[in-house]
């Protein structure tokens, strides 16, 4: 509005009439409806977009309260089964005096995923809204949130690899619980959540303002 | 232009269904809320159903890791593990799986497995590593479901769903099983004991045993138990026997019946059964059985009871017809010689008195004050040659001083008793069998056997058999010789008769005689020759009818009596060994050092972990090593003083055996006293028929 830091509006290829192919980047003119190079459907701003990322960002929550709820780790020692949930397990672990590892499990399984999901959340909604402030520092977020949607599931990998490794029968056996196929379902649709989130949106607040 | 812009925004929709603009993608929240629901549902489904066990200790029991099994089968886990309000009992409260709900009634019993380290082995060795478990046993019948129930200290003997017969029972000594010892029939292991309990009296313990189908069909009136755990041993007329079972019967205990005789009738469910100490006391106990309406009635002993004990039986003429109860001593105002006299109580079984079975006590004590106006006495006498133990002996005597059965108010009648003749007969006895064993039988029969060799050998000599004939011969020719006309003059002197038989034989050699007189002097001195073999034999003959005469004139001499003393003194030296009068103590000593091993084993049952598991095993090992070596110590006397009672056994079955067979062995004396008077007589007529005349024309030679 009367903002003094609005930066100065710049010519967006949407307003030169252009589309560039989201695949491999080449530049058409608006209304070709596919891509010359790749093939692709091109499309200067996806309309559902936000619809996917609120429908995916919704199943991935859904997905993540069973992930926390149910075990996700069965181990039975010496015929002792023992069944830990993410945050159970921190706290073993925390208890065990293992802070750092206890706040790396606790880093990776609760923070970042919550995060993703406050991340995504406030991208979305702030396109619906239309606020032009901290263009830059939003675009930064869905850039991180994009990147770091992938360490998620460092979870089910050291799940997966424990069950594979640890059948020693009766000393040791590891084996996924529900959690983990839940926490999978959650972190992937996520994922696809920040993949549906279009960017371009962002900074399609100011040449509506404009 | 203008015209148309209004009616195209006129027929332009307002906004498409807010459906047409919903992506398809929306299934995917859906479908992941269905998805989360769907396992909130099946793992609320799939929730057991809470139930409360009480536990008077529940140790090893973690809430959300003790399972809950049944048939070894996981079916639930504990989830919390509380105590009751006033902290008496550990509540556990367990999930268990839906489907064995219904099962969950009364019989329901659950207990915590743990380790345990027992007589009979290890088991329970899986919880060391994997925490203890509760096991749950129920039937197979469907009840009125319990949420709540009480937990059993230890496993049950049997499950709820046992196919068997339950019977009980009765020993006197708890000590001699442990719950769970097995029962053997044949050797053969057929069921378990249940938990020994005492009787409200406190005067026996009952045992739960379980016999197993099918061998339950074994079971009657007949069936007799026995206590096979343990050593035996027994010191009788056989010899010394050691029985010993296997190990784990004597760690653990174990019972062993059979049917003792045929045609048993059938059992009812509460049948109750003594176990006997031994195979045999339980064979004999068709014999003797408890005394069912035992009529007390009392015997006043005016000499020592040493030896009397209560539960010695009371027998008439052998049979066993009560017991002793009691016996105590009464001062006695009557008789002011006898201040005190001691006094037995008798059980007796009408029963086996010959009255029927119901008789009344009032019958049977008639029935007694008739016989002992017959002359009815008791005395005590002893139940056996080697044994000190004294029994009460009732007995019809002919020539007593009339009495009568006392019957002094409520006061058990009196049956008045006799002086036993026990220290007669036992000086009488052991007199008897000093001259038995001093009577050099052996030596005797040796002897005699020797002689009869002999006189067989010189019988059966044919030279000695052709002796007669040939002297006949001899001496009809030598007399037809004598009485022929021309011998009449031949002087009887034998230098002479041999002169003149010279000078005749010259004579003769001129006359016809000549040959005859050669033939006879040749036979003649076949004869000789013939009698000088058989005469070499006679000497040796007459010596051994001298030692057998030597040593048939000292049977009745004192020589005999002192060698029998004497061995008497050396058998009884034997028997009074401290080596032998220890072997019995020694190995009760071992026995009972056995049994508290084994009691501290059946102590040490409960075993929380593998350390103290293995240290109780250890503790138990070290008791039983203690043990074995107080047996190994008393194993190492054992062949010695078993080699020495042997002997004494040996010499003294042979005199038993010779007084028990007392006419065969006259039999035989008689028989050889008689093959040696033939022989004398035969030797008496030879030597007779050598005295005459030939004897002189032998003894010219």
């Amino acid at each position: 509005m009367e903002n003094a830091g609005k930066p100065t509006p710049v010519l967006t290829a949407r307003a030169a009439g252009l589309v560039g192919c989201s695949r491999c980047g080449r530049v058409h003119e608006q209304g070709v409806a596919s891509c010359a190079r790749c093939g692709s459907t091109l499309q200067s701003r996806d309309t559902l977009a936000l619809q996917k990322v609120w429908a995916w960002w919704l199943a991935g929550l859904i997905a993540y309260i069973p992930a926390n709820i149910y075990p996700m780790l069965r181990m039975i020692q010496f015929g002792r089964p023992h069944e830990s949930s993410i945050m159970g397990g921190v706290i073993d672990l925390a208890q065990h005096g293992d802070l750092w590892v206890a706040f790396v499990v606790f880093f990776a399984s609760i923070i970042i995923p919550i995060g993703k999901f406050v991340a995504i959340a406030y991208l979305a909604w702030s396109v619906k809204k239309g606020v032009q402030t901290r263009d830059i520092g939003r675009l930064h977020m869905y850039e991180v949130v994009e990147f770091i949607g992938r360490w998620s599931m460092i979870d089910v990998f050291v799940v997966a690899i424990l069950t594979a490794l640890l059948q020693m029968d009766f000393i040791v056996t590891v084996s996924p619980g529900i959690a983990a196929f839940s926490f999978t379902v959650s972190v992937v649709c996520t994922m696809i959540s920040a993949q549906s989130f279009d960017p371009r949106t962002i900074w399609d607040a100011h040449e509506r303002d404009a | 232009m203008s015209d148309q812009l209004p009616s195209e925004m006129d027929i332009q929709p307002v906004k498409r269904s807010i459906w047409r603009n919903l992506s398809p993608l929306w299934a995917v929240p859906l479908l992941s809320l269905v998805l989360a629901l769907g396992l909130a549902w099946q793992s609320f489904s799939d929730r057991g159903v809470l139930i409360e066990i009480l536990f008077e200790e529940a140790s090893g029991v973690t809430a959300g890791e003790t399972l809950i099994k049944y048939r070894d089968v996981t079916i639930g886990e504990v989830e919390r593990v509380d105590f009751t309000d006033d902290l008496t009992n550990v509540v556990v409260y367990a999930r268990v799986s839906k489907a064995v709900v219904p099962f969950l009634d009364d019989d329901a019993t659950f207990w915590v497995v743990e380790p345990e380290v027992s007589a009979r082995g290890i088991s329970g060795l899986s919880t060391v590593l994997s925490g203890v478990y509760i096991q749950g046993a129920w039937d197979d019948q469907a009840g009125v479901a319990k949420t709540t129930f009480e937990g059993a200290n230890e496993a049950p003997s049997v499950l709820p769903n046992y196919k068997g017969t339950r019977i009980t029972l009765r020993a006197t000594d708890g000590q001699i099983v442990s719950a769970g010892a097995p029962i053997f029939y044949r050797g053969l292991e057929v069921g378990r004991l249940g938990t020994p309990r005492l009787t409200s009296t406190g005067d026996a313990i009952l045992i739960d045993a379980y016999i197993d189908a099918p061998h339950d069909k074994l079971l009657n009136s007949a069936t007799r138990f026995w206590d096979t755990s343990g050593f035996s041993v027994s010191f009788g007329t056989g010899g010394l026997a050691l029985n010993v079972e296997s190990i784990a019967t004597i760690l653990s205990g174990g019972i062993a019946f059979d049917s003792i005789f045929e045609n048993g009738g059938s059992i009812s469910t509460s049948a109750v059964f003594d176990i006997y100490n031994e195979e045999a006391e339980a064979r004999r106990s068709i014999f003797v059985g408890r005394v069912q309406n035992g009529v007390a009635v009392s015997v006043a002993f005016g000499e020592s009871v040493s030896g009397l004990t209560p539960g010695a039986p009371v027998q008439f003429g052998g049979i066993d017809v009560g017991e002793v109860s009691e016996i105590r001593a009464q001062v006695n105002d009557d008789n002011p010689d006898q201040a005190i006299t001691l006094l037995a109580s008798l059980n007796l079984d009408p029963l086996r008195l010959g009255l029927p079975n119901d008789a009344s006590a009032e019958e049977t004590i008639e029935f007694l004050r008739v016989s002992v106006e017959n002359g009815l006495r008791a005395r005590l006498a002893t139940s056996g040659i080697f044994s000190s133990s004294l029994i009460v002996e009732l007995s019809m005597l002919e020539d007593v001083a009339p009495a009568s059965l006392i019957v002094r108010g409520d006061d058990e009648p009196l049956i008045p008793s006799v002086l036993s003749n026990i220290p007669d007969f036992t000086a009488t006895a052991e007199g008897m069998i000093e001259r038995i064993n001093s009577l050099p039988i052996e030596e005797l029969l040796d002897q005699a056997i020797k002689t009869m060799a002999s006189i067989e050998d010189l019988a059966a000599d044919p030279d000695l058999r052709t002796v007669a004939p040939a002297t006949r011969t001899l001496l009809e020719d030598t007399s037809a010789l004598i009485n022929s006309p021309d011998l009449q003059a031949i002087p009887t002197d034998l230098r002479a008769t041999i002169s003149d038989l010279r000078t005749i034989t010259e004579e003769l050699r001129a006359s016809d005689v000549s040959g005859t007189l050669t033939r006879a002097l040749t036979a003649a001195e076949t004869t000789a020759n013939n009698l000088s073999t058989a005469s070499e034999n006679v000497p040796a003959l007459i010596e051994d009818l001298r030692t057998l005469t030597a040593k048939a004139n000292s049977l009745d001499a004192e020589a005999l009596i002192t060698q029998a003393t004497t061995f008497l003194a050396s058998a009884d030296a034997v028997i009074n060994t401290d080596g032998a009068r220890a072997l019995p103590k020694s190995l009760t000593d071992a026995l009972d050092e056995v049994r508290l091993a084994v009691a501290e084993l059946r102590g040490g049952g409960a075993v929380d972990n593998l350390n103290a598991a293995l240290n109780s095993a250890q503790a138990a090992a070290e008791s039983i090593d203690v043990a074995a070596e107080d047996f190994r110590v008393t194993m190492a006397d054992l062949p010695r003083l078993s080699e020495q009672l042997k002997g004494v056994l040996a010499t003294a079955e042979r005199v038993i055996a010779s007084y028990g067979n007392r006419s065969d062995f006259s039999d035989e004396t008689i028989k050889a006293l008689r093959d040696v008077s033939d022989a004398a007589r035969a030797v008496e007529a030879l030597s007779r028929q050598l005295e005459r005349d030939p004897s002189s024309l032998l003894l010219g030679r």
